[in-house]
């Protein structure tokens, strides 16, 4: 006999543990089995990726900052890819790691939303539900062994109230008033850091932005695999607004001066 | 689960389901209360995650819990123990005795003994006898009650230091005199806070904020710790033991 | 009750239009031709009497089972078809088994109680294209005593998956007088002692034979001992002092 209510009312295989012990407290898996499960690839690398992502809370509400370039390796593949993505009104969610992951994210994000929706039953999602169900995505996918291969940032303003967050391919969450993901978290952050903490009340938008543009000047001349052509997306209680892509000034006159660095033949 | 035939066969390069987000947490049981700390530092490799992640979490009002490891186990951990406890509430109209949440952790630790959670228990709280107590765990179950323990990054620096500050190793009584079985709180809240400075100064993953949860037993109080500032009540019932947190900042180079 | 007989006694899972279920109702009634068991609670512990109908000389009186042993701290004693309370009792202690080893306690009354009303309820219940596991509701009650950190206590389970806690309770066929004298005779003060004479002479007066210690079994749930039948001396010793 099962002893076990949580199996009850459900299909039984007494051959089987009969007792259920195995793991304590959790349903038989009755779902479809897929006959091709041997012939499915789990993702093992990512493919096409994306760099670094950079967020900054601010006096008003929160910056985030990525390129618009998908590397295939180390060649510069599609320099005209969104890495910034709203959803809901809310809320954006920006990616590094793999780009086809990402769209999928995308996607999930996008059922989820619609479903949010026509329920018309007043519940809205904001940034704080997006994060906790994309670190339930995540830290499932990881479980199976199948992980979508990202690092995802998630900003948002509702209710008044600021929020930035991280969740990674293993399911990591924090959160933080600056943060970055990929080599952004190595060149970047520091700065960031240095600019933002203790005074996240006091930045304008102006200033705010200018944080961003310095670091993603600095991750572009740093980072072989970033782009100089990138979004900002600010998220305040005016709501989201994710600017067209643009380019910074950069200097490259140095590199005549440096040994090694430049084209010299010499 | 992949099938025998695929392990035979080493791949070329596995995912990696697991982290370490460094961090220490400790707990020390006293007579009438038990003391939980961990700094909030999280942290992978030599980057600093973030400054404020809290590792250490009340479950009811006489019984809190330490997790340290990989993070997103942990907090997943965490949740799932919480749940258990209120399904407990529901089903037998009480709150779950620490001795209780104890073999609970195990048999969910032991539950997933062939994929663990990566992450290592400490539970402090009091007793239904109203004595402190602490249950330290390894990441597949196995546990112990004991009356103090120091897990994570910085184990191997501050289990040395309390088993001579609490268990009086290597310690002689003056001649007609014996070791005192159980510290008084203020003591044990000074060795806590000295643990954490003196690890953050020595650890690279240690440091950034302390937080010290205090559970009290019944009838008991604070008497005698008014030179800890910031403690914050997070008691929900009147009439029974109490939980105090303290928050307070440690080095963050 | 018989007179309103119709189509809608047959399903178990089905309501009649007056809002009845019958199959429920008539093994409630069987438990009614069971032999008649008293539980009672006192502030020392909670005892447990029932009749062995000992059908036939030839029987041997002492392989009628009907107290058993949930847990260490947890009885039971049943009227109706003795049978079914075989599952429900296996139910019971795996509960209690299973709560010891998640837990480290021991289960409370009222919990395992609860955990035998669920299986109680599990008639009529079948996933689609699956053969039902119960085909009807079980035909027994149960008297459930036990000693946690509440103190003694008596718990009375029918076939509805219905469980109520009482000071004293009778179930079976001489249930309605031995519950009446219950009433007269219980107090709040009572020792183990008086309950279980009191258990006793209930019975007595409910059952055709002469009480002695062959066609009667009693049992007990105290803080100290735990659940424990006693056996045919101290059986007598109670009689004889009755």
């Amino acid at each position: 006999m099962d002893h076990f209510p949580t199996n009850w009312g459900r299909p039984r295989n007494d051959a089987f543990d009969a007792y259920a012990t195995h793991p304590i407290h959790q349903r038989p898996y009755n779902g479809p089995k897929d006959t091709f499960a041997d012939g499915v690839q789990r993702t093992q690398q990512p493919i096409v990726t994306g760099t670094s992502v950079l967020a900054i809370k601010y006096k008003d509400g929160v910056m985030m900052a990525a390129d618009n370039l998908a590397s295939y390796g180390s060649l510069a593949r599609f320099k005209d890819v969104q890495r910034l993505h709203q959803v809901g009104n809310y809320t954006v969610i920006g990616a590094g790691g793999d780009m086809s992951d990402f769209q999928y994210i995308q996607y999930i994000l996008e059922e989820l939303s619609v479903e949010e929706i026509s329920a018309q039953d007043g519940h809205e999602l904001g940034p704080v539900e997006i994060h906790e169900y994309m670190s339930q995505v995540m830290y499932a996918r990881r479980s199976k062994m199948n992980p979508l291969w990202n690092s995802l940032l998630i900003a948002g303003f509702k209710d008044g109230k600021r929020f930035l967050s991280f969740v990674d391919l293993l399911g990591t969450t924090y959160t933080a008033s600056t943060l970055a993901t990929g080599y952004g978290a190595y060149i970047a952050q520091p700065l960031l850091r240095k600019a933002v903490e203790g005074r996240e009340d006091i930045i304008t938008e102006e200033e705010a932005r200018k944080i961003l543009e310095d670091s993603m000047r600095v991750l572009f001349y740093r980072d072989a695999r970033s782009l100089n052509k990138f979004q900002i997306a600010t998220i305040s209680s005016a709501g989201v607004s994710i600017s067209d892509s643009m380019q910074l000034d950069t200097t490259w006159s140095f590199a005549e001066d440096i040994r090694g660095y430049g084209a010299q033949t010499q | 689960m992949p099938d025998m035939a695929s392990l035979a066969h080493p791949q070329q390069r596995a995912f990696n389901p697991y982290t370490e987000n460094g961090g220490t947490i400790l707990a020390i049981a006293g007579a009438d209360f038990s003391v939980i700390a961990g700094d909030t530092r999280q942290s992978e490799g030599y980057s600093i995650q973030t400054r404020y992640a809290p590792k250490v979490f009340r479950l009811t009002d006489r019984a809190v819990l330490a997790v340290n490891g990989f993070a997103a186990d942990g907090n997943m951990f965490v949740k799932k123990v919480k749940q258990r406890l209120e399904w407990y509430r529901h089903a037998h109209a009480k709150d779950m005795p620490l001795r209780a949440i104890a073999r609970l952790i195990q048999t969910m630790l032991y539950a997933r003994r062939f994929f663990p959670y990566y992450v290592y228990n400490i539970l402090g709280g009091i007793e239904e006898d109203g004595t402190g107590a602490v249950y330290s765990f390894d990441p597949v179950g196995s546990y112990e009650r004991e009356a103090c323990r120091a897990a994570g990054a910085a184990q191997s620096l501050v289990q040395p230091f309390l088993d001579n500050q609490i268990y009086f190793k290597n310690q002689v009584p003056a001649p007609g005199t014996s070791h005192p079985a159980h510290l008084p709180l203020p003591t044990v809240l000074s060795i806590v806070i000295d643990s954490f400075t003196s690890a953050t100064e020595r650890h690279i993953e240690v440091g950034d904020g302390l937080e010290i949860y205090i559970v009290l037993a019944k009838g008991r109080t604070l008497h005698g710790t008014e030179s800890i500032g910031g403690m914050q009540e997070l008691t929900t019932t009147d009439d029974g033991e109490r939980v105090f947190v303290v928050r307070r900042d440690l080095k963050k180079d | 009750m018989f007179l309103t007989r119709s189509e809608y006694d047959r399903g178990v899972n089905t309501f009649s239009p007056e809002g009845r279920l019958f199959q429920v109702e008539y093994a409630i009634e069987a438990i009614k031709l069971g032999s008649t068991t008293v539980g009672i609670r006192t502030p020392e512990g909670v005892v447990l009497a029932v009749e062995k109908r000992v059908q036939s000389p030839l029987l041997e009186s002492s392989s009628i089972e009907k107290i058993m042993e949930i847990d260490t701290h947890l009885g039971c004693a049943m009227s109706g078809l003795t049978a079914d309370a075989r599952t429900m009792i296996d139910h019971a202690r795996v509960t209690a088994q299973n709560h010891a080893f998640t837990y480290d306690e021991k289960i409370k009354v009222e919990s395992v109680t609860q955990a035998v009303c669920d299986l109680a309820l599990r008639f009529g219940e079948s996933v689609h294209d699956e053969e039902a596991m119960m085909s009807r509701p079980f035909g027994v009650a149960l008297l459930i005593a036990g000693v946690d950190e509440l103190g003694p206590q008596l718990y009375h389970t029918d076939p509805s998956g219905t469980f109520m806690r009482y000071d004293a309770k009778a179930i079976g066929s001489g249930s309605e007088a031995a519950q009446s004298e219950l009433q007269d005779k219980w107090h709040k003060q009572m020792t183990l002692l008086e309950a279980q004479k009191l258990t006793l002479r209930v019975l007595k007066q409910v059952m055709e034979e002469k009480l002695d210690h062959h066609n009667v079994q009693l049992a007990q749930v105290t803080p100290q001992k735990g659940f424990e039948i006693l056996d045919e001396v101290q059986l007598k010793e109670i009689i004889d002092a009755m």
